[in-house]
C-alpha cells in the first residue's frame, strides 16, 4: 500500500491537480485490486442480424495505456463493436481475447469484472440514485466493498470536477453532466480498458474541450486503454494515438492520427462526404 | 450528526407509529386496538414485500405464500394439542404429538418461509420481470392448491383453531420496527443500493458488473423471511387460520397499500398502510352503521371496496409514484445550492441538448 502510494507521492509535490494524498492513496490501492490486463484483441468479428451485415471481420486491438479512437458514418458498426467487446452481443464468427484469453463465451456481467468496463451511447445512469450511488454500484461491481467503492467514487468524482454535487439525483443532470457521470461511472469499475460510445454527442464547445480533456487523462490516472468512439473529428484527432476507421462492418484503414488524414481511401469514402473540410483541417 | 443523518428515514417512520399505538393503547376503545394491531401486522407484511418489490421494481404477486408457510407451521407448532392428533393425523410424529414453545416455533416458522422463498427463488429469478412477476402468481396458487387438498395436515381449506394468541398492540408494534430497520438497513447496504441499480437500468447494471440473479434472489429471500414474520404474527393475532386468507385479497390488498403509498421507498410502503387501513376502517364501520342523532345510518354493503378502488385508481391516475412519490422522509441536506459555475454550465449543455 505505502509502495504504491509513493509515485503518487512524487506526483503530490509536482501535479498541480492532484486530488488530496490520502484520497490519492485509497485511488491507487484500489487500483492494485486486480490485476490489469495489456491488450484486449478482436480477431476476425463478424456479426449479422438476420440479413445484416454489422460487422464483416474485424479485426482490433487496445492496449493498456493508450487510446485508440473507431471512427465511422451512422451505421458502420462502432456501437456492434462496443457490445461483442463488452459481452452484449455475441459474435456470429470470431473471438474477443483478453491477453490471449478467449473471453467470447463470457457473460457482460462476467467480461466487466474482468476489467472492460463501457459507456453507452445513451447514458443510462440509474436514475433514481444519487451521482454518487451510481459510481460506487459500479465500484461494488467491481468486487469493492461499500465503503471502498464510496471513497473511491468520491475520488473519481473530485477527479472530473463533479465532487461538489456528489449527492444529486440522476434524473436532475444535464445532458452534458450525464456523459460525464457516465464516464466516471465507467471508470469506477477499475477497468483495464474502458470503452466509450459517442462520449461528447450533444455537448457544446465548452464541454467538448473539458472532455478531451478528461480523457486524454484517463490512461495515465487508471492505468487503462481506451477506445474512443467519437464524430466530432477534433476531439478524435486531438486524443487518440491509433485510429481505426470502420465502414460498412469492415476495417477501412488503421494507424495514427496522421496517417488516417491522409489516407485517400479514407477521405473518400468517410470523411471527404461526411465531415466537412474544416474539421479535417485541425 | 451523520448518525442522525443516517437512521433519520428510519427513525422518522417509527416514532410516529410508535406515538399513535401507545396512545391508542392509553386512550382509545378496543375496537381501534384491535384496528391499530391489525394494520401493524399489515405494516410487516406490506415491508416485507416492499423489500423485494420495491427495491427490484419486479411486482411479486407470490408474496403472501409465505405468510401462509410461516402461520401453518406456526400453528403445527403451536396449536391444539389434543385435537391435532385427530384433526391433523397427517402430520410427522413429532410435531403432531408435541406442542413446542413459541418463540422456538415463530423463529423455525420464519425459517420456513425464508427456505421456500429462497428454493422458489432460484426458480423465479431466472426469468426476467414480467415472466416473473407472472410465475410468482403461479407459486401462490401451487402453494393454495396443495394446502386446500392436503387434508390431513392442513385440514383443507377448513380453519385452524385454537392458536394460542399472544399478538397484541405492543409485540406487533415490535415486530413492526424490526421490519421497518431490516428494510432499512438492506436498502441502504451494497446489496440493497446494487438491486435499485438493477430496478433503474438492467443492462448498465449488468455493464458495472452487477449480478441481476444474486441481488435480486437475496431481496426475495430475506422478503420470504420477513412476510414469514407477518404470518406468525397474523396467526397468533387471530388464533385462527385458514388457506384462503393468504390468497387474492390479501395478495391484492398488500400491493394496493404498496401502491398508494408508493412502491419506491419504504416511507411509501408505511404510509400506504397506515392510510389504507384508516380508509378501510372508516368506511366498514360506516357500512356497519352509525347513529347521527336518532336517524340510524349506514353505507351499503361494499362501499369500502368501492372506495379502495376509487383510491387506487385516482393514485394511479394523478400521482403513480404513490403518496410519498418514491423518496424517504429524510434530513434537508446543508448544500443544496450548486455552485455557479456548475449550474450555468448544466443550464448551457441544456440549452444544447435541445437543439
Ligand atoms: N439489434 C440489431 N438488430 C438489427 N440490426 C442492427 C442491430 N443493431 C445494429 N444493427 C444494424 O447494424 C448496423 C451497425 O449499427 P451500429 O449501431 O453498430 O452503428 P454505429 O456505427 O454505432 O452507428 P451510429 O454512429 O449511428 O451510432 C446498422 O446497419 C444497424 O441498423
Ligand atoms: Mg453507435
Amino acid at each position: 500500500m505505502l509502495i504504491a502510494c509513493l509515485p503518487e507521492i512524487g506526483r503530490q509535490f509536482t501535479g498541480p491537480a492532484v486530488p488530496a494524498l490520502f484520497e490519492t492513496c485509497v485511488l491507487a490501492a484500489d487500483v492494485m485490486h486486480r490485476p490489469k490486463r495489456q491488450t484486449l484483441k478482436a480477431a476476425d468479428v463478424h456479426v449479422t442480424f438476420g440479413g445484416i451485415h454489422a460487422l464483416g471481420g474485424v479485426d482490433l486491438t487496445l492496449t493498456r495505456g493508450r487510446i485508440t479512437g473507431l471512427i465511422g458514418p451512422n451505421g458502420a458498426g462502432k456501437t456492434t463493436m462496443v457490445n461483442v467487446l463488452s459481452g452484449f452481443q455475441r459474435p456470429t464468427q470470431g473471438s474477443i481475447s483478453l491477453d490471449g484469453q478467449d473471453i467470447s463465451a463470457l457473460t457482460a456481467r462476467k467480461i466487466a469484472q474482468a476489467g472492460i468496463a463501457r459507456s453507452f451511447q445513451a447514458a443510462r445512469l440509474f436514475r433514481d440514485l444519487t451521482v454518487l450511488q451510481n459510481l460506487t454500484v459500479a465500484g461494488i461491481g467491481s468486487g469493492l466493498s461499500m465503503r471502498a467503492a464510496a471513497a473511491q467514487a468520491r475520488d473519481i468524482l473530485d477527479w472530473i470536477g463533479f465532487a461538489g454535487n456528489a449527492e444529486w439525483r440522476c434524473d436532475l443532470l444535464s445532458y452534458g453532466d450525464e456523459r460525464r457521470i457516465s464516464i466516471a461511472r465507467a471508470l469506477a469499475l477499475q477497468p483495464s480498458f474502458v470503452l466509450l460510445d459517442e462520449p461528447a454527442s450533444g455537448m457544446n464547445e465548452a464541454e467538448c474541450d473539458a472532455l478531451m480533456t478528461v480523457i486524454a487523462g484517463i490512461p495515465s490516472q487508471f492505468d487503462c486503454g481506451v477506445m474512443l468512439i467519437e464524430h466530432n473529428m477534433k476531439v478524435i484527432m486531438g486524443v487518440c494515438e491509433r485510429i481505426h476507421v470502420l465502414d460498412g462492418g469492415r476495417s477501412l484503414a488503421e494507424g495514427s492520427p496522421g496517417e488516417v488524414q491522409k489516407d485517400p481511401v479514407v477521405r473518400r469514402a468517410y470523411l471527404g462526404e461526411k465531415a466537412s473540410d474544416k474539421t479535417l483541417a485541425i | 450528526m451523520r448518525l442522525v443523518r443516517f437512521w433519520f428515514p428510519a427513525v422518522a417512520l417509527v416514532v410516529p407509529i410508535a406515538v399513535l399505538v401507545l396512545l391508542s393503547q392509553s386512550f382509545a376503545p378496543l375496537t381501534v386496538q384491535r384496528v391499530v394491531t391489525e394494520a401493524l401486522i399489515r405494516i410487516v407484511a406490506v415491508v416485507g414485500l416492499y423489500i423485494f418489490v420495491g427495491n427490484s421494481g419486479i411486482v411479486s404477486f407470490g408474496h403472501v405464500t409465505f405468510m401462509a408457510i410461516a402461520a401453518y407451521a406456526a400453528a403445527w407448532q403451536t396449536c391444539c394439542q389434543m385435537l391435532k392428533p385427530i384433526t391433523m393425523s397427517g402430520l410427522p410424529a413429532f410435531l403432531r404429538d408435541n406442542t413446542f414453545p413459541l418463540l422456538p416455533s415463530a423463529l423455525t416458522s420464519i425459517a420456513a418461509a425464508g427456505a421456500l422463498a429462497f428454493l422458489s427463488g432460484l426458480v423465479l429469478m431466472r426469468l426476467s420481470g414480467l415472466a416473473a412477476s407472472i410465475s410468482s402468481l403461479a407459486l401462490l396458487f401451487i402453494v393454495n392448491v396443495v394446502y386446500s387438498n392436503w387434508e390431513s395436515v392442513t385440514m383443507g381449506t377448513a380453519s385452524v383453531v385454537g392458536i394460542p394468541t399472544y399478538v397484541t398492540a405492543p409485540v406487533a408494534l415490535v415486530c413492526a420496527i424490526l421490519a421497518i430497520v431490516v428494510a432499512y438497513l438492506y436498502q441502504v447496504s451494497s446489496r440493497g443500493l446494487t438491486l435499485r441499480a438493477t430496478r433503474d437500468d438492467e443492462v448498465a447494471a449488468a455493464a458495472s458488473g452487477i449480478s441481476l440473479y444474486w441481488s435480486r434472489l437475496f431481496a426475495f429471500t430475506l422478503s420470504g423471511f420477513v412476510m414469514g414474520l407477518a404470518g406468525v404474527l397474523h396467526a397468533h393475532y387471530l388464533g385462527t387460520i385458514s388457506i384462503n386468507a393468504y390468497f387474492l385479497n390479501l395478495t391484492f390488498l398488500t400491493l394496493a397499500m404498496l401502491v398508494v403509498g408508493g412502491q419506491r421507498s419504504l416511507a411509501g410502503a408505511v404510509v400506504g398502510v397506515v392510510v389504507l387501513s384508516a380508509i378501510i376502517d372508516i368506511f366498514r364501520r360506516l357500512e356497519a352503521g352509525v347513529s347521527v342523532g336518532t336517524a340510524q345510518l349506514a353505507l351499503p354493503a361494499g362501499t369500502q371496496e368501492l372506495i379502495l378502488a376509487a383510491v387506487m385508481l385516482v393514485i394511479l391516475i394523478f400521482r403513480k409514484d404513490g403518496l410519498m412519490g418514491g423518496r424517504e422522509l429524510e434530513l434537508p441536506r446543508g448544500k443544496a445550492e450548486p455552485p455557479a459555475r456548475v449550474q450555468s454550465a448544466k443550464n448551457l449543455a441544456g440549452a444544447a441538448g435541445k437543439t
